[in-house]
């Protein structure tokens, strides 16, 4: 082999063949993982507490629809229920508001939500007859494998990410997407129940869960960590609880669910990361950077 | 070395229009000036462009009747290629087959079948491909898998080459230590070249009082057009004496429009709209700065055909572009509105000051780049594969097994039913009834006559 310089151009004729591959400056460009800042645990835990909660919701929600079903909770404790966590999840959300100094809310605004708020359970209490009766030419096979994929589509597509107070979030289409199939489901449930009452109360409670309580947990993402951690296992201990007296074993699965994600899940990709190879180099495609505004 | 006869397989070919189609045909001209024969296997276009056609000089084309999914590539199916694809080899006496661009299902297809016949196979991977998304992971794998049984790898580029022995996973054993992984030996860089002919520059020199930057390029967020939109409208502030002319259509141009309205800049830049191939020495020859923008390149032919045609060159210092010219006839700039205003200026200065000589720029990139050249390293390549000892089908299926837990044993089940469906066709179509080829174009004769 011809001894010479070896340089990393294509115009000058090489002294070396074609195939030459110069030992030290092979891959020399080549960058691994450049980025790369590796997850804790801890943290990690915190951030899925958002996903836990969510869960939890969709096992309350289940367990109440099976009393109601079963005849173990009156629909009058459930509407008073409903319209009781309203008003104190309306309240911790002006005192939210209230310390944070940088939103502004005018007198206009609560009477908006007032208003919209009475037509939400006025227009639910109209159609909760119509609603009960929606499913009816269905076997309810069809209707258990139709909630439960739409609960799954919405713990799927639902926003786990916390939003930056003062600045009006953004809503995705899969986060819009996610309550809808929610909101379907506990309607295409609420039309198994027997009486008018119970379909209001909860179709009700299901606005509540799924539309409402999103809105108010991004706002608690900010809340001390410790409060944050109150509140998953509180949410995770009554869905438990209310799950307990209908059946052990179910209940046993949803605590292992709840669980699994909060402590298992986290672990699992603290310890995937160390497979983590992330290639980069002069083939990758530049980011241009530009002075917006220009 | 010998004549042989090379059959190119590629879905991209012509009437398709591009940098490895342009490379597949002058390569395959170039060969053929040489002396050897050479075909090329691709697929159809309908209704008129099918079966099998002649082009100057003496290139066979044959058109396999397969639908295109993409940007005129064909699903990989594996299996359904390969009747077409042994009738053509027997009957043509192919030696060697050399299958281009990676995201082509017919080059891989004819890597996989060719060990069929006793063909030896080339490769020549003339894109870079990142490692992050969903469809790189993909087409990676698929890629590596062809490239387990290839016999030789060219590409065009340093980095091209870098980023190939990455994606296709070319690493052998060593031979002295089996612990440690080596490149193989057998991945080539040979570069495009381009036909300094048709690249020629203007004989009277431009006028030095308005200079023209000229851009000729997709109009596609790869090609850095964001760049260009915020650049030239600082640029025309700056030198009041600075021109763009623009070629090209493609999704940004809409953003063009939109800057050029917004700074009343109609009758500083001008926007040609798309150009046909044989017009772009036209439009090079109204300028004398070739500006490119590209967020990535494997190698920039455009470049190369700008600096021949005796532009001065001021281009991102992306990819396989650093390599391809002398740091005198080009200047870089980062991927960044300030970096590619500073190197613009620059470039705008040497220009008119008379520091850069077309006459000169073109006779080096000619000296430079030449298909005979390209055309007679890609022979040694094809010299030692034919010399090289064929893989054993053990070796082969050890290889595909290397792949991994989940592709390997996939990838070798298909191995082993393609040999499977060879001998049903063996039995099904015998080699007896194939029409064979005694007579292919005579150049000699041909001037006879």
């Amino acid at each position: 082999m011809p001894v010479g310089e070896w340089e990393k151009v294509l115009w000058k004729k090489q002294p070396h063949p074609d195939n030459f591959i110069p030992s030290d400056s092979f891959f020399s460009s080549l960058r691994k993982n450049p980025n790369f800042k590796p997850y804790t645990y801890g943290p990690l835990v915190l951030l899925s507490c958002a996903i836990t909660q969510h869960l939890a919701t969709i096992f309350t929600f289940i367990a109440v629809f099976v009393r109601l079903k079963e005849n173990l909770l009156d629909p009058r404790v459930l509407l008073w229920t409903s319209i009781a966590c309203f008003l104190v999840g309306y309240m911790l959300w002006e005192v939210l508001n209230y310390s944070d100094t940088q939103v502004v809310y005018g007198i206009s605004s609560r009477t908006k939500v007032l208003k919209s708020s009475l037509l939400v359970f006025l227009a639910l209490m109209g159609l909760s007859p119509v609603l009960r009766t929606l499913t009816a030419a269905t076997s309810s096979d069809s209707i258990w494998a139709i909630s439960a994929f739409l609960f799954i589509l919405n713990a799927l597509l639902a926003d786990y990410s916390s939003m930056k107070p003062g600045i009006p979030s953004q809503e995705r289409l899969t986060s819009v997407l996610s309550m809808n199939a929610a909101i379907s489901s506990s309607v295409v449930l609420a039309s198994r129940l027997p009486d008018d009452l119970a379909v209001f109360s909860l179709v009700l409670f299901g606005v509540q869960l799924f539309a409402l309580l999103p809105i108010l947990r991004h706002r608690l993402r900010f809340i001390p960590k410790i409060m944050q951690a109150f509140v998953t296992a509180l949410i995770s201990i009554m869905c438990i609880a209310l799950t307990a007296s209908l059946s052990i074993s179910v209940s046993i699965i949803y605590a292992a669910v709840l669980f699994s994600v909060t402590f298992i899940a986290p672990a699992l990709l603290v310890w995937a990361q160390k497979y983590k190879n992330e290639i980069r180099g002069p083939w990758d495609v530049a980011v241009p950077r530009i002075n917006w505004p220009s | 070395m010998d004549p042989i006869a090379i059959a190119m397989i590629s879905d991209f070919f012509h009437p398709n229009v591009g940098g490895v189609e342009s490379h597949i045909y002058m390569l395959s001209a170039s060969l053929i000036r040489r002396g050897h024969k050479v075909i090329i296997i691709t697929h159809s276009h309908p209704p008129d462009r099918v079966g099998v056609r002649w082009l100057l000089p003496a290139l066979k084309v044959y058109h396999i009747p397969f639908q295109t999914i993409a940007s005129s590539a064909t699903l990989p199916n594996y299996f359904t290629f390969l009747p077409y694809f042994r009738t053509i080899i027997l009957r043509e006496h192919i030696n060697l087959i050399h299958a281009h661009a990676s995201l082509s299902s017919l080059g891989q297809e004819g890597i996989l079948h060719a060990h069929l016949f006793g063909v030896r196979t080339v490769f020549t991977d003339h894109s870079l491909f990142g490692f992050e998304d969903a469809a790189s992971i993909l087409t990676n794998k698929l890629l590596a898998a062809a490239l387990k049984n290839v016999d030789a790898v060219i590409c065009v580029s340093h980095t091209g080459r870098e980023n190939t022995v990455l994606r296709g996973q070319l690493f052998e054993r060593a031979e002295d230590d089996s612990s440690t992984s080596i490149v193989r030996k057998s991945v080539y860089v040979i570069p495009n070249a381009l036909v300094a002919q048709q690249f020629t520059p203007r004989t009277e020199p431009l006028p030095l009082d308005t200079i023209n930057v000229i851009v000729v390029s997709r109009l596609a967020y790869r090609k850095g057009i964001d760049l260009l939109v915020v650049t030239a409208p600082r640029i025309c502030a700056a030198f009041p004496n600075v021109k763009f002319i623009i070629g090209g259509d493609g999704p940004k141009l809409n953003d063009l429009l939109q800057v050029r309205e917004r700074h009343l800049l109609q009758d500083r830049i001008e926007l040609l709209g798309p150009i046909r191939h044989h017009d772009v020495r036209d439009v090079l020859v109204r300028g004398s700065i070739f500006l490119n923008t590209s967020l990535t390149e494997s190698f920039g032919i455009a470049i190369l055909e700008a600096a021949c045609t005796g532009l001065y060159v001021v281009s991102t210092h992306v990819g396989g572009v650093p390599e391809i010219l002398p740091e005198n006839m080009i200047s870089f700039a980062k991927p960044e509105e300030d970096d590619v205003f500073r190197a613009l200026s620059e470039a705008i200065k040497i220009v008119s000051e008379g520091r850069h000589s077309p006459m000169e720029a073109h006779e080096r990139v000619k000296s430079f780049y030449d298909w005979g050249q390209v055309a007679e390293r890609t022979e040694k390549v094809y010299d030692a594969v034919l010399k090289s000892p064929p893989m054993e089908f053990r070796t082969r299926i050890q290889r595909t097994m290397d792949l991994g837990p989940f592709a390997g044993p996939i990838y070798t089940i298909i191995l082993i039913v393609e040999c499977l469906f060879f001998l049903f066709l063996e039995w099904w179509m015998p080699r007896e009834d194939l029409d064979y080829v005694h007579m292919h174009w005579d150049q000699a004769r041909f001037a006879q006559v």
